[in-house]
């Protein structure tokens, strides 16, 4: 490999953030010999971050397209509470129950989808309304927390298959799948065409309005699916639960390669986002280190990584910043618009 | 020497893996209008981003009125009374006329807050100095005219009082009125002793208002000359450095009407009707804002049709997505490649199949191998200059950038193709292969709807004429009897056929 190619190789985040992965590995098994790399310490880190890994999916997706949804906790919260509701005060069979409840997330997706594509409201604004609305619903239907859920229910996130917790299975699963959509699939490589150009994608023959509001029935019923997953396998639904998530989810996408100007991004990078900062809070537990820290030190490791990215590019010469902007700034010759 | 306002000496500028310019070393008089020439990626906007402080040269020295200069950012420029009127426009859109072009150094009152009053007056004396008295100084530049918002944008560029103005395609979106305008106000900077660097691709513009030119090709200066000492064809051979192939003028037109357009309307025309035969091209012309793209934008699909209908072969198409006309054949080169054509960040190779993701998957699943291939057969066919077809087509060349728009339409291989100024801002090299593939695909029977401001293109190419003014068709011309005045005159709205 000569120069041009390493540096090539270290402006794709997806490399950079596995290798640095490995080199935490390596680093922590080295200090802590007993407590790190063990089978109950990795399984925890994975199941810890397997929830949000589930939603993180979805935001990559999203991000892909130059779009994003902050109202990803709320839905996590409010489907395990409606699905849970269904049970414990309806005995709705828990299958019913749980289609219910991943319907209606799909359901919020949609509305969320409809009214940024077709009427045009900016995601931002969109999904942060939206936050509120089904945080104050989860908190209206579960209310101080719904306990005593159906064995059946609890089976379905608190069993072992393998020795491997089934969130996780969920989480590499989903990942797996998404990965070779994303990747292969005529449909899902849309999305980094409207990330890239939205105009030139709806003239070049995309349905840029079909493809948006479906991204974000994506990555609300993958939502769902976290929070029914949550719910089960704490044995309870919360209405508190899914509070930050969406910043959390944010960071780790964005660390793992996504661009808020959308066009960028693997699925894989998702994944890698949150097993890192899964690794980061593992680590200052082992070290005794304060969780306040925690958030000062993610925090940090997000700029420094966005900054290290962005003076590569320009040394590399690949995309100085300056022509992106004006490229991408040109007012177009006459007025109409795609 | 002491009338050269600027000289540049041996500047040299490189990029990883381009030398964008070469040892240039360039001389601007006082008073003079030095036009600067070149095919896209020659090296101009380069030159001038350094002038203007956007970029610094590896090597190289600049001497502004015999003092040696260093111009570190945009700044420094304008503190040496340097311009410059970028080829795309950097307005605020949202602000007034005023507050644009008063940026910087907004007059203020005793209490440290904008005098407003005192604001709009200036803005109001300096439009009216420059003949430009219709612009109100309140109004939104969003509101305003394309070619209104480019004569702003001189308008804030003279408002620094410059001792050396740069244009930089100044014409390219403006009507011939601005045009007139435009060249009295260069000619009386030029009386005020101001130095103009014009920047152009159009030849009649050069020899119509210029004292000398200067040639750029690939980096390297070629020469400059006194305007009186040059023909058009010299400037061109010096330029492209070969000579332009004749063009195949041959007119393929058949019998078969393949579009057909009735009573077509939308927000901005009415009452659009025309046939397309087959292997015809058929122009519309008109000036910028007469409505062709909104005709065209109606056909695909991509605003909507308030009235009328669209034939194709004679069936009634049923278009509500640019989709739906893509698949019933109908393809649409944009009039602005930055904007609606080209995906900057991608690959070439993601590009050319971006229409046509059905073609190079089998049941919904992508062959990257079959993508890659597809690429590299237009890269050698369009002679698309590319390193590979992985590279960003951020980094390619205006006339490579259209190429590439070019052929994710031919891989669609449409029967009606609607090229909307497909030469736009792309230099004569490119420019006359682009023409050549209009014409073979006209003799492979595909029909063509051009779209253009370029009369000498719309002569050049074109069957047949139709020129829109207003939202409406006021002329149908065969080309045997078409003439840049006669169009010019439809066009302008002071004749019309069917009124």
């Amino acid at each position: 490999m000569n120069r041009a190619s390493i540096l090539q190789g270290l402006q794709d985040r997806v490399v950079t953030l596995a290798l640095t992965i490995v080199v935490m590995f390596v680093v922590c098994s080295l200090i802590w010999p007993t407590k790190f790399p063990t089978f109950d310490n990795i399984s925890l880190v994975l199941l810890n971050l397997s929830i949000e890994s589930i939603v993180a999916v979805g935001m990559m997706l999203l991000l892909i397209s130059g779009m994003f949804d902050l109202s990803v906790g709320s839905v996590v919260a409010f489907s395990g509470s409606i699905t849970a509701y269904l049970m414990y005060y309806y005995g709705m069979y828990t299958p019913v129950a749980i289609l219910v409840g991943l319907g209606l997330s799909a359901v919020i997706g949609l509305v969320n989808g409809l009214l940024v594509a077709k009427v045009g409201i900016n995601p931002l604004i969109q999904t942060l309304a939206m936050m509120g609305i089904v945080r104050g619903l989860a908190l209206m239907i579960a209310g101080a927390g719904i306990q005593n859920l159906p064995a059946d229910f609890n089976a379905i996130g608190q069993t072992k298959i393998l020795g491997i917790q089934s969130p996780v299975w969920f989480m590499l699963i989903i990942v797996a799948v998404f990965s070779i959509l994303v990747a292969r699939t005529v449909f899902f490589r849309q999305f980094y065409y409207i990330g890239g150009n939205e105009k030139a994608a709806n003239l070049s023959g995309i349905r840029v309005d079909r493809v948006k509001i479906i991204g974000f029935v994506i990555i609300s019923s993958l939502a769902g699916i976290a929070g029914i997953l949550l719910a089960s396998r704490l044995g309870a639904a919360l209405a508190t639960s899914g509070r930050g998530m969406e910043l959390r989810v944010i960071t780790a996408v964005i660390l793992g390669g996504a661009s808020l100007l959308g066009g960028q991004g693997k699925i894989i990078g998702a994944l890698l986002g949150t097993l890192f900062m899964g690794l980061v809070s593992n680590i200052m537990i082992l070290a005794r280190v304060s969780g306040y820290w925690q958030e000062i030190i993610l925090g940090l490791i997000l700029i420094v990584a966005v900054a290290i990215d962005i003076l590569l590019k320009k040394r590399a010469g690949t995309t100085p910043k300056k022509y992106v902007q004006q490229a991408t700034s040109v007012a177009s010759p006459k007025q109409v618009q795609a | 020497m002491s009338d050269n306002n600027l000289e540049l000496q041996q500047i040299s500028k490189e990029f990883p893996g381009v030398k964008a310019l070469d040892q240039v070393s360039l001389t601007v008089r006082a008073g003079e209008v030095h036009a600067l020439c070149g095919e896209n990626g020659a090296g101009k906007s380069t030159l001038m981003n350094i002038l203007s402080g956007n970029l610094q040269p590896n090597s190289g020295s600049i001497r502004w009125k015999g003092q040696e200069v260093q111009i570190p950012d945009p700044i420094e420029a304008q503190r040496l009374g340097i311009a410059i009127v970028y080829q795309e426009r950097s307005l605020v859109e949202t602000l007034s006329v005023a507050e644009n072009i008063f940026i910087r150094n907004k007059p203020l009152n005793r209490l440290g807050f904008i005098d407003f009053t005192q604001l709009h007056q200036q803005t109001k004396g300096l439009l009216e100095r420059l003949g430009l008295s219709d612009i109100r100084p309140q109004s939104l530049v969003g509101s305003l005219s394309v070619a209104k918002q480019q004569m702003v944008e001189i308008a804030k560029a003279l408002s620094q009082k410059p001792e050396l103005l740069i244009l930089d395609e100044p014409t390219a979106s403006i009507t011939e009125v601005e045009t007139e305008i435009l060249f009295s106000i260069i000619r009386g900077l030029k009386q005020q002793g101001v130095s103009v660097i014009y920047i152009s691709h159009r030849m009649a513009e050069i020899f119509g208002i210029s004292n000398r030119v200067s040639i750029l090709k690939d980096g390297q200066h070629q020469g400059t000359f006194d305007i009186d000492e040059v023909t058009v064809d010299t400037l061109i051979r010096k330029m492209v450095g070969r000579d332009l192939q004749s063009q195949d003028t041959e007119n393929h037109t058949q019998d078969e009407v393949v579009l057909e357009v009735k009573g077509l309307q939308g927000e901005r025309f009415r009452n659009v009707s025309f046939q397309l035969r087959k292997g015809e091209i058929l122009a519309l012309a008109g000036l910028v804002g007469a409505g062709r793209t909104e005709v065209a934008r109606a056909i695909l699909g991509a605003d909507p049709v308030l009235e009328g209908e669209v034939l194709l072969e004679g069936k009634p198409a049923r278009i509500s997505h640019p989709k739906d006309a893509i698949q019933q054949g109908i393809g649409y080169l944009p009039e602005s490649r930055k904007t609606q054509g080209l995906f900057l960040d991608m690959s070439v190779a993601d590009n050319v199949v971006a229409a046509n993701l059905e073609g190079v998957a089998e049941r919904g699943v992508l062959k990257p191998q079959q993508i890659k291939q597809e690429a590299e057969d237009y890269i050698q066919q369009l002679r698309i200059v590319t390193p590979g077809s992985q590279q960003k087509v951020l980094n390619l060349s205006g006339g490579n950038q259209q190429k590439v728009v070019l052929a994710k339409w031919l891989m669609r291989q449409p029967k009606v193709f609607i090229v909307d100024e497909p030469t736009h801002g792309v230099d004569v090299g490119a420019k006359s292969e682009i023409y050549a593939i209009l014409n073979e695909l006209t003799r492979q029977g595909v029909s063509i709807l051009l779209i253009s401001s370029e009369l000498p293109e719309v002569l050049l190419l074109s069957d047949r004429i139709l020129v829109m003014w207003n939202g409406i068709i006021t002329a149908e011309i065969n080309r045997e009897q078409a003439t840049e005045e006669e169009i010019m005159h439809y066009a302008s709205g002071t004749k019309n056929m069917y009124a």
